[in-house]
C-alpha cells in the first residue's frame, strides 16, 4: 500500500474511528489520540494488509483495542473513579456539539454511556454506524451469539430506560 | 408507512430481530415529522442515532499530522536502523585489529631478538664447539662407567634368582 491508497482507503475512515474511540473512552482528546495512533499502527502494518479482507473492520478492531489499553491504563490510576469517568463523559462534548444536542438527547447520550462496555459497543457499531452482525463479529472479535445477545440486552436497557424517563419527565 | 407496521417492526427491533434493511426503514419512519403521541421517546433516540452519526473529528490539520507522522517515521527508523547494523559491525573489526596489535606485541617483547654471531674467528669458534662437546662426551662417559655398575647389579639379582629358581624346582620334584 502506497501513501495514495492510504489517504484514500484509510484515512476516510477516521470519523467512524473516532466515533468508535469517543464512544469507549468519552474524551474527544483522548479518542482523537487513539484514531492517530490506529492510522500510524496500520501504516506501519501495511504488508500484512494485503491479506485483510475488510479494512475497516480492520481499522476499527485496532481502534477497540487501543481504547481499551487507554481505559485500562486510566483505571489503573487510583484517583479515576468511574464516576468522575462519566462526570467527563459528559463534559467531554465541545461546546459546539453540546449545542445541538438538546436535553433529552443529552440524556439518551448517558444512559448509553452507562450500559456496560460490550453492549455499549454493539449498539454504537449496529444503530449508529449500521453494520452487519458479521461485521461487528469480526471488529470485536466476539461470536454471533454474544453479538446477538448484547445488542438485545443493551436495546432493553435503553427502552426500560426511556419508558422510565417518559414516566418520570427526566 | 402504517403505524402498525412500524409498531410491528418497533417490536422486531427491541428484540434485536431486525435486519439492516428494516433498521433502516425505522430510522426513515423516524425523520419524518409526523410522529404518534406514544413513539416520542422512540423517536428520540433515533434522531440521537442519526445526529451521532454526524459527529465527525473536527481538525482541519488532523489528516496532514497523520500523513506527516508516516512519512517521516518509515524512513528514519531504517537509516536509524542501518546505522545501527554498520556500527556494529565496524566496533567488532575495531576490537580485533586492536586485539592482534597488542598481542603481537607482547609476543615479540617475551622472545629475545634472533641469536647472533659470538664468534668471529671461525678457527676460536671450532676450538670452542670442540671443548663443549668434548664435555658432553665426558658426561656421557661418566654416566656409562656409572650405569656399568648398575648392569653389575642386575646380572647379580638375576644370578640369584636363578639359583633360587632351580632350588624351587628341586623342591617341587
Amino acid at each position: 500500500m502506497n501513501l495514495e491508497a492510504f489517504e484514500n482507503r484509510v484515512l476516510p475512515t477516521k470519523n467512524k474511528l473516532f466515533r468508535f474511540a469517543f464512544r469507549m473512552l468519552g474524551s474527544s482528546e483522548e479518542a482523537k489520540d487513539v484514531v492517530q495512533e490506529v492510522l500510524i499502527k496500520v501504516w506501519n502494518g501495511r504488508e500484512q494488509m494485503a491479506e485483510v479482507q475488510n479494512m475497516e473492520a480492520w481499522c476499527m478492531r485496532i481502534t477497540k483495542n487501543l481504547s481499551l489499553d487507554k481505559l485500562r491504563s486510566q483505571q489503573r490510576r487510583p484517583t479515576d473513579s468511574i464516576d468522575e469517568r462519566f462526570d467527563v463523559r459528559n463534559e467531554a462534548l465541545s461546546p459546539h456539539e453540546n449545542t445541538e444536542l438538546n436535553e433529552s438527547m443529552l440524556s439518551i447520550n448517558r444512559l448509553i454511556a452507562a450500559l456496560p462496555e460490550k453492549q455499549r459497543q454493539v449498539i454504537h457499531l449496529r444503530d449508529i454506524e449500521g453494520y452487519s452482525y458479521n461485521e461487528i463479529c469480526e471488529m470485536l472479535e466476539l461470536d454471533m451469539s454474544q453479538v446477538k445477545v448484547s445488542l438485545f440486552r443493551a436495546r432493553n436497557a435503553v427502552r426500560e430506560k426511556l419508558v422510565k424517563m417518559n414516566a418520570y419527565g427526566i | 408507512m402504517e403505524s402498525k407496521q412500524i409498531e410491528q417492526l418497533l417490536e422486531k427491533y427491541w428484540n434485536a430481530e431486525t435486519s439492516l434493511e428494516e433498521e433502516q426503514q425505522l430510522r426513515d419512519f423516524f425523520r419524518s415529522e409526523s410522529i404518534p403521541e406514544g413513539m416520542k421517546e422512540t423517536a428520540e433516540l433515533f434522531r440521537y442515532f442519526d445526529h451521532q452519526k454526524k459527529v465527525q473529528l473536527t481538525e482541519p490539520s488532523f489528516d496532514g499530522n497523520v500523513v506527516r507522522k508516516i512519512s517521516a517515521n518509515r524512513p528514519a527508523a531504517k537509516s536509524v536502523k542501518m546505522y545501527f547494523n554498520y556500527a556494529r559491525i565496524a566496533a567488532g573489526l575495531v576490537v580485533v585489529v586492536a586485539a592482534t596489535y597488542f598481542v603481537g606485541q607482547e609476543v615479540r617483547k617475551s622472545y629475545p631478538a634472533e641469536v647472533t654471531d659470538t664468534y668471529s674467528d671461525p678457527k676460536l669458534a671450532f676450538e670452542e664447539t670442540k671443548k663443549a662437546f668434548m664435555m658432553l662426551s665426558k658426561g656421557f662417559g661418566k654416566a656409562r662407567q656409572e650405569s656399568q655398575k648398575i648392569k653389575l647389579f642386575n646380572e647379580a639379582e638375576q644370578k640369584i634368582q636363578g639359583k633360587q629358581a632351580t632350588k624351587e624346582e628341586e623342591i617341587t620334584i
